[in-house]
């Protein structure tokens, strides 16, 4: 019966061409205006690496001036911090990070040096965040310690400087030092950037990378945010390393709940042991934040789509609401053939599931046009928001497409369901005779 | 086969109650063809209507085949209608965007009936009305008499016991209204019991028995109208 429902409902729209389509484009217009507003919170607010955002946490220390109590901790470590919980806490796979610019001279003189956005973090960086690669894979803690000057290349910058070839042991020459490719990445590009997201969440990732130390001995230029609350005790970089100024991330991986346990308790005792020195006088409610957590407690995504979401929910009930009235329209309309089919054996069940059927086409039709409404949408959102965000990201994926077409049949379901009623409940004895 | 007993039926607005039928018993035996006379308003389309379980009625017993149909829900009074009763309407209530076959086909869908022998049973009563040729055709392609058939093959389609039939011949001309005639009276002859509302005596003086209905009542109610006794009042 439902293929034969599903007929009827084809050739009831056939009846009444006008009126379904301006039930169909009712729904498109608020599934849509709603898709749009879904797919920005869908990918904004998604988990960016759902099989261990459990087990990969950022640390957070009690950063701030005591004076001013409403002061939000910094969402970053101080150098001093970091070199610390580095050493104390080895036994995990962990990683400081931080983002640098530096300009790239090509072995091939007919590029032009380009300047890159690069990041030092450690050896654990690759693993605990499942970066694929491509060729190679990412350096041991050896180099870590020793400082060897080795980087891994995003995908898109070996296709620049080695036309996409395999270019391990190649030479890049970077901020005027040379450094050895050991790895280039796969396409990978987490949405948020969850490792860093005060450093533009919404970025792409980083196109070289090297071992965090670097950064300091080889004095690159640091790019991201920097906070501090006090000022340094002296001039120049040490000063500078000395002082109460985040600006490095900082992730653990902890795999179960003792791994998680000890970690505090190795961090709040550390914390315990800068207080007495006269450090870390703000307290903070949390020290270890898993991803989510993290992307929550950074207000990822912003308050603004939030409200957004809120009015594309208005318009899409406007838009269904609409749609209830020419639902009642149409179907009140087929009053005389649902007499008919009573009278030859139709009970009012089985009239209820072939309109339902019907509302459901409707919602199909009108999700599958809601999709091409939502795509515009998108990207009339990249270009409103072009310079602000890069949106590469956002575009509709199977996830979005099957949601979409799947919540414009059950939301025009719903809207039908007091117009099927009303059109199941009539006295069939009437109709028969006026028809 | 059909018996109903001091059966009322009483239509209630917000300021009017109007008394369709008043207090109608009548038994109808199996394999009869009744005609059923009286003018506008007098309740004939009602008594039709409760008789075929599409409507409910106010007082009374009803009992079709013994049953007592008071005591029955929607999807039991549906399986009745589907499997025992036939209806034919004055207007044919054909469905426009459905074919010849797929309008015969309506009531053995919601009987759940196999593909093969639905096919077969659509077959066999577009032939018993001389359309099977045009089982593709849509109803606008044909003329009223044939849209009537085609109700009529519809309603034979699922062998009913029982056929209604709402002034069938309301809309046709005298030729083809006595075409349709013949027809239901073949159906009779072949055992179907008929209850057919009709305006016109000459039709009515052709059933066995013909039941006059008179501001809601049975004028006569011996039931003993004969055909030769409608003509006269005619």
């Amino acid at each position: 019966m439902f293929i034969y429902y599903i007929r009827l409902a084809l050739l009831s729209y056939r009846r009444n061409p006008v009126l379904s389509s301006l039930m169909v484009l009712a729904v498109a217009i608020g599934i849509g205006a709603y898709m749009v507003i879904f797919t920005l919170n869908y990918f904004m607010g998604g988990d960016p690496i759902p099989h261990k955002s459990k087990q990969l946490f950022h640390v957070q220390l009690d950063y701030g001036d005591p004076a001013f109590a409403d002061f939000d901790p910094p969402p970053q470590l101080t150098y001093i911090d970091a070199t610390a919980l580095l050493d104390l806490t080895s036994a995990y796979p962990r990683t400081a990070s931080s983002k640098f610019v530096g300009v790239v001279e090509p072995q091939n003189r007919e590029i032009r040096p380009f300047s890159v956005n690069g990041r030092g973090n450690f050896s654990d960086f690759f693993t605990m965040f499942d970066i694929p690669f491509q060729y190679g894979s990412g350096w041991d803690r050896s180099a870590d310690e020793n400082r060897q000057q080795v980087i891994v290349l995003s995908s898109e910058l070996n296709n620049q400087l080695f036309g996409g070839a395999n270019s391990v042991g190649e030479t890049v020459h970077l901020h005027g030092f040379n450094f050895t490719v050991v790895g280039v990445m796969d396409s990978w590009s987490p949405v948020p950037k969850f490792y860093d997201v005060n450093n533009g969440p919404f970025d792409p990732i980083e196109e070289a990378y090297i071992p965090w130390h670097l950064i300091i001995s080889l004095r690159m230029d640091r790019s991201g945010n920097t906070n501090c609350w006090a000022a340094p005790e002296g001039d120049g970089f040490q000063a500078f390393l000395n002082a109460e100024c985040a600006w490095i991330q900082f992730w653990v991986e902890l795999r179960d709940n003792a791994a998680h346990e000890d970690y505090l308790t190795l961090i709040n005792n550390y914390a315990a042991e800068q207080k007495s020195f006269g450090r870390l006088q703000q307290p903070v409610d949390k020290r270890l934040f898993d991803v989510n957590e993290w992307l929550i407690e950074q207000e990822v995504v912003p308050d603004e789509t939030r409200i957004l979401s809120a009015l594309a929910a208005m318009l899409l009930a406007v838009c269904l609401l609409n749609t209830v009235g020419l639902l009642l329209s149409k179907f009140l309309g087929k009053a005389p053939e649902i007499g008919v089919r009573q009278a030859l054996g139709a009970h009012k069940g089985s009239l209820f599931i072939q309109h339902v059927i019907e509302a459901g086409v409707i919602g199909a039709v009108g999700g599958v046009l809601g999709l091409g409404v939502a795509a515009l949408g998108l990207e009339g959102i990249k270009v409103l928001l072009g310079d602000l965000m890069v949106s590469d990201w956002m575009h509709l994926n199977v996830t979005v497409v099957v949601i979409t077409i799947a919540l414009a049949i059950v939301c025009t379901v719903i809207a039908g369901l007091y117009p099927i009623w009303r059109a199941c409940t009539i006295n069939p004895a009437i109709h028969l005779k006026m028809q | 086969m059909l018996k109903m007993t001091h059966i009322r039926k009483v239509f209630h607005t917000d300021l009017v109650e109007t008394h369709a039928l008043r207090d109608i018993s009548l038994d109808v035996a199996e394999g009869e063809f009744i005609t059923i006379t009286g003018p506008s308003g007098c309740g004939k389309t009602t008594f039709l209507n409760i008789a075929g379980l599409l409507e409910t009625w106010t007082d009374g017993q009803y009992l079709l085949d013994g049953e007592d149909v008071a005591k029955l829900g929607d999807y039991q009074r549906a399986k009745l209608r589907n499997q025992k009763i036939g209806f034919i309407f004055q207007s044919f209530n054909l469905m426009p965007d459905l074919n010849l076959f797929d309008n015969v086909d309506v009531p053995l869908r919601y009987r759940g009936m196999k593909a093969a022998e639905r096919r077969d049973r659509i077959d066999r009563a577009l032939d018993s009305v001389g359309l099977l040729s045009r089982k593709k055709h849509l109803p606008s392609q044909l003329s009223g008499g044939q849209q009537q058939r085609v109700a009529i093959a519809r309603a034979l389609v699922g062998e009913p016991r029982f056929l209604l039939a709402d002034e069938p011949t309301g809309n046709l001309d005298s030729n083809t209204a006595e075409g349709v005639m013949e027809l239901l009276q073949t159906i009779n002859a072949a055992g179907t019991t008929i209850i057919m509302v009709t305006h016109d005596p000459s039709l009515a003086s052709r059933s066995a028995r013909n039941i006059h209905f008179l501001d809601g009542r049975i004028a006569d109610p011996d039931h003993l109208n004969t055909a030769a006794q409608l003509h006269i009042a005619s």
